[in-house]
């Protein structure tokens, strides 16, 4: 008897042993997510993916703004630090390289279609995979631009932009719209203008400079082509340009939707709310954002991504593998691309689902002739907040008439050096 | 103590020069509550018309009843009601630790006056000083290895970062009680500790009240404390619930952030009209002996 | 020292009571002292740590001494910051400061309503938050010829105004208090000698609110100081000229300092450095107010 008893006491102890083994082994995932939109969705997906795996998922998402202090903060826990989260862009990469895995070679690199949206480190390791990206330009009334007697063939460029867009601006009393919308500066708007309207310039200098990585400075040769299209924002628009710091991103938006302005700088993204506040898809096309360059005609939309997954290289193998099997299950999984284009808009994976969204439509018809994608090369930005912050309060003073475009000029260029250095 | 309770400064009541000075101050008192009032109106409009004209009164289109509350309660998968219960329960739990604790420690403070306590009375005024960006990290840090990040033990980390102001306060006000009184108690046989809740204690209300005001003041309304040092899917309070309306890109629901902010203040405003009284006159009972 | 009876006048304490109030010190003095130290003293040391550090996360940090500091003082903004903030502290210290004592002084006379008149003014008080400082913004922006973050003396009186706004209630009715406390008989007596209402207002009236003012000129003077949630709704530091935010204040400045991974060690230099410098400030306040304090 007692010999039976032990033996079968040993045997629990072992299976207790291998089932606790087995369950390390398992690992679990723990995703810091970007998108407070997108919560919703993923606590759904990860939930459905613990049924059918049972390994453990979970999924946080930072406050709006907050993503850098919480990514920090959660980081700080040794056991439970996030096992995936994301890095946006060079600034990202730059902070957080000790806690990126090397991504080369995985089954998930295997499944994606493009490497353009990938973040690389200073070694040439990718880093972080872009999950999905967006374009942006000028989202374009049609109906409007038709009701004030213009054509969408009609614009190629900046010179032609301007001309319809003075036009329209000037019997603005008469047709009852203006041209542009409010290029408001208060926070919810701003980065549209520090952020992806400074990609003009950024990208025509880096692609003259063939620069493809972090440069320490920048030259600023084309902010002139930045004044252009900030002068034309501003001048034929109804907003007060003494005080944009009033106008919010919402108060464009819903400019553009009740039909008061033809031209909305803005993104992919737009698509859905749009939609659903009563604009119609067939109304609804975007414009490249002509600034006066030589060779624009051939622009195609800008086009890249700020979400970029990285694995943490400092959780343990288990759970990277498990995080990794993870997210190979989104990207190809019904359930998971599905909700991946209903979020994101299209995947640069080869499972991918197509998006309904209009405006990918176009931008994809743009690359489909053979027009030059102008990538997003703000994403090199250092201390992006800061320079960004520095950007904004230039243009308010330039626009109320305070300060000169010089003021633009330093912070463009000093600024990034000065951020470049700081973080470095 | 001894604050007689209708003070008059001069005696006569009606004359020109007060009638004037209260109408003055009516007209003060209107545009002081403007803000707030604005606010509340603005609760109760579209999103849209908060965005585009923020001083304009709600009329028939731009009027929608509860929406913006019933919107902001139920936005996200995160209850509302739960928020505010744990902001309840940290408010309430903070300023009773922070009341009890440094009460005492005040009054030790006072009577034994020995070297470590004069340190200890210096530090808490230079934590006074200290920005919160300075400790941060640290604290959060600290806090989370100590397991103190959920509702139930961020008290403590509220005592530690709060007993500042408190003792500061505590100390001034005890410095002003007659020795006789503890001194009586004393030779009656009562030990400190019996001496303390039924003779000092009792004495200190007015600073008890306006030391408890200040801090349940703060505690309601902090966000970063909260934010940083408690695990967010499993504990919000209502500065963060409110934070987590807005969407990425800087959207925000401007409608029904109003209408969370005036919901987060009724507790406030009630308390502060039932015990108005009492309120006011521990501040100024309890800090003018400080 | 162990004279049982016998004591100073107007004693603090006493040795009767003393020992046996020291013997329990577990109970008393323990508790807030060791949270004391978990939430403040012990962050507010690696705090220090890691001033003399470079680092993004806590765990991964390198020693650069004194490097932060010299950045520290190298910085314009910060320079420019430390002039901003305190002509802030100091201009709304005398504002609030006089401002409430006005008000103060004419709801201690028998006027109607000046009881509601005192909750009004306390309210705002009790009001915290950003949206708040986000309604002010609107308010004050919109009726402007230009907005805040353009002109800088726009966005320096705003501060100032919302700040007001929200202060002057609290120190009011310190100030009631301190009002109410006057004695009579010297007010009486005062009277009798015909004394004018200005003379009797500067020697015996104030003497006797000093308690008060000493309370109220700390209290606001550390709060223009520290200021962080207005500034940063209201103007967010802009207009930024050649780089530097002409409105930010040192709070704003250095926590811009902490988004920044690898500005984090110098944003704790400066921290530092604000420290020593406020608290210098109101302990040399402290010194000249107590010692014009008249004792009861």
């Amino acid at each position: 008897m007692k010999k039976l008893l032990a033996v079968l006491l040993t045997l629990a102890m072992l299976l207790g042993m291998v089932s606790l083994a087995s369950a390390d082994e398992t690992g679990k995932v723990y995703y810091l997510n970007f998108k407070p939109e997108a919560d919703q969705a993923w606590q759904d997906l990860a939930k459905l993916y613990t049924e059918q795996t049972g390994v453990e998922v979970k999924v946080l998402t930072a406050a709006s703004g907050t993503y850098s202090d919480t990514l920090t903060a959660e980081m700080e826990k040794k056991d439970a630090a996030p096992t995936l989260f994301q890095i946006g862009n060079a600034e990202g990469v730059a902070t957080w390289a000790d806690y990126a895995l090397k991504l080369d070679g995985t089954d998930l690199m295997n499944e994606m279609t493009t490497a353009d949206f990938n973040l690389k480190n200073a070694n040439g390791d990718t880093v972080a995979v872009g999950y999905c990206y967006e374009a942006y330009g000028i989202i374009t009334n049609v109906a409007l631009l038709q009701k004030a007697g213009h054509s969408l063939d009609e614009i190629k460029d900046f010179a032609s932009l301007k001309a319809v867009a003075d036009d329209i601006h000037a019997r603005a009393a008469e047709l009852g719209f203006d041209a542009f919308t409010s290029a408001g500066l208060d926070g919810s708007s701003s980065w549209r203008f520090s952020g992806h309207l400074t990609n003009m310039p950024l990208f025509y200098e880096f692609r003259d400079d063939g620069i493809t990585e972090q440069p320490a400075t920048v030259k600023g040769t084309y902010l002139n082509a930045y004044k252009n299209i900030w002068d034309l924002y501003i001048t034929d628009s109804a907003a007060d340009p003494a005080k944009l710091s009033g106008y919010t991103g919402g108060a464009a938006e819903d400019e553009f939707i009740n039909g008061q302005a033809v031209f909305f700088q803005n993104g992919t993204w737009e698509f859905a709310t749009l939609t659903e506040k009563g604009m119609k898809a067939e109304e609804l096309t975007m414009l490249p954002i002509y600034c006066g360059v030589e060779g624009e005609e051939n622009a195609a939309l800008c086009a890249g991504t700020e979400n970029c997954w990285a694995v943490n290289a400092k959780a343990s193998e288990a759970d990277q593998k498990a995080t990794l099997d993870f997210l190979k299950w989104v990207v190809t999984s019904e359930e998971g691309t599905k909700m991946m284009a209903e979020q994101f808009g299209p995947i640069p994976f080869k499972s991918a689902k197509e998006p309904e969204n209009v405006f990918f439509k176009v931008a994809n018809e743009y690359l489909a002739a053979g027009k030059y994608v102008v990538t997003w090369a703000f994403n090199f930005t250092p201390d992006v907040d800061n320079w960004r912050a520095g950007i904004v309060s230039a243009l308010e003073q330039y626009s109320a008439g305070t300060a000169d475009w010089g003021e633009v000029e330093y912070a463009f260029v000093d600024g990034w050096a000065k951020c470049y250095e700081a973080t470095h | 103590m001894e604050i007689p309770m209708k003070k008059r400064i001069t005696d006569e009541r009606n004359t020109p020069g007060k009638k004037a000075l209260t109408v003055f101050f009516a007209v003060i008192s209107v545009l002081w509550m403007m803000p707030i009032v604005i606010v509340l109106y603005n609760s109760l409009k579209t999103n849209g018309a908060v965005n585009t004209q923020l001083f304009v009164l709600p009329n028939a289109e731009t009027f929608v009843g509860f929406d913006n509350y019933i919107n902001g309660m139920t936005f996200g998968n995160y209850p509302f009601y739960l928020s505010a219960a744990y902001s309840v329960f940290i408010t309430l739990a903070s300023t009773f630790l922070i009341l009890l604790c440094t009460s005492m420690a005040a009054w030790y403070i006072s009577r034994v006056s020995d070297t470590f306590s004069k340190v200890v009375y210096y530090l808490c005024v230079f934590s006074m000083v200290v920005p919160f960006q300075m400790v941060m990290f640290t604290l959060a840090n600290t806090a989370r290895d100590l397991h103190l990040d959920t509702p139930w033990t961020i008290p403590v980390v509220y005592l530690g970062f709060g007993a500042g102001l408190a003792v500061f306060m505590f100390v001034g006000f005890v410095k002003s009680i007659p020795i006789d009184i503890e001194e009586a108690a004393a030779i009656d046989g009562c030990g400190p500790l019996r001496t303390f809740f039924s003779v000092v204690l009792p004495m200190m209300k007015p600073t008890l009240i306006s030391v408890g005001v200040l801090e349940i003041m703060w505690v309601w309304n902090d966000y970063l404390l909260p934010y940083l040092v408690l695990d967010v899917t499993k504990y919000k309070t209502i500065p963060i619930h409110i934070q987590y309306l807005q969407g990425s890109y800087g959207k925000v629901d401007l409608g029904a952030t109003m209408a969370l902010i005036i919901l987060s203040l009724l507790p406030i405003v009630i308390f502060y009209l039932t015990c108005q009284k009492h309120i006011i006159k521990g501040v100024a009972a309890g800090a003018v002996k400080g | 020292m162990k004279k049982k009876g016998r004591k100073a006048a107007g004693a603090v304490t006493s040795p009767l009571i003393r020992r046996p109030i020291q013997r329990q010190f577990a109970i008393f003095l323990l508790p807030t002292f060791l949270c004391f130290c978990i939430g403040f003293l012990w962050p507010f040391i690696q705090g220090i740590y890691l001033s003399f550090n470079k680092f993004s996360t806590i765990s991964n940090t390198s020693w650069v001494g004194f490097g932060n500091y010299v950045k520290a003082f190298q910085d314009d903004g910060f320079r420019h910051a430390f002039g901003f903030t305190a002509m802030v502290a100091v201009t709304s210290l005398v504002l609030i400061n006089v401002l409430a004592f006005a008000v103060a002084f004419a709801l201690t006379k028998s006027i109607r309503g000046s009881n509601l008149f005192r909750g009004v003014f306390f309210v705002p008080n009790l009001i915290g938050g950003i949206v708040l400082g986000y309604i002010w913004k609107t308010l004050i922006n919109s009726v402007l010829p230009v907005s805040m973050s353009i002109q800088v003396n726009y966005g320096f009186w705003g501060l100032i105004v919302v700040m007001c706004w929200q202060q002057i209630g609290y120190m009011m009715i310190i100030y009631i208090a301190g009002l109410q406390a006057v004695p009579e008989d010297m007010l009486e007596a005062a009277k009798i000698d015909g004394a004018s209402g200005w003379k009797t207002l500067w020697h015996i009236i104030l003497p006797n609110v000093m308690p008060s003012i000493t309370i109220c000129t700390f209290l606001s003077l550390t709060n223009g100081f520290k200021l962080y949630d207005q500034n940063l709704v209201l103007t967010n530091g802009a207009p930024v000229r050649r780089g530097v935010g002409m409105t930010e204040m040192l709070a704003l400045n250095i926590a811009n300092n902490f988004t920044t991974a690898n500005q984090r060690g110098v944003a704790q230099a400066k921290a530092v450095l604000f420290f020593i410098l406020v608290t210098t400030i109101a302990l040399v306040q402290l010194r000249l107010t107590r010692s014009k304090e008249v004792q009861q």
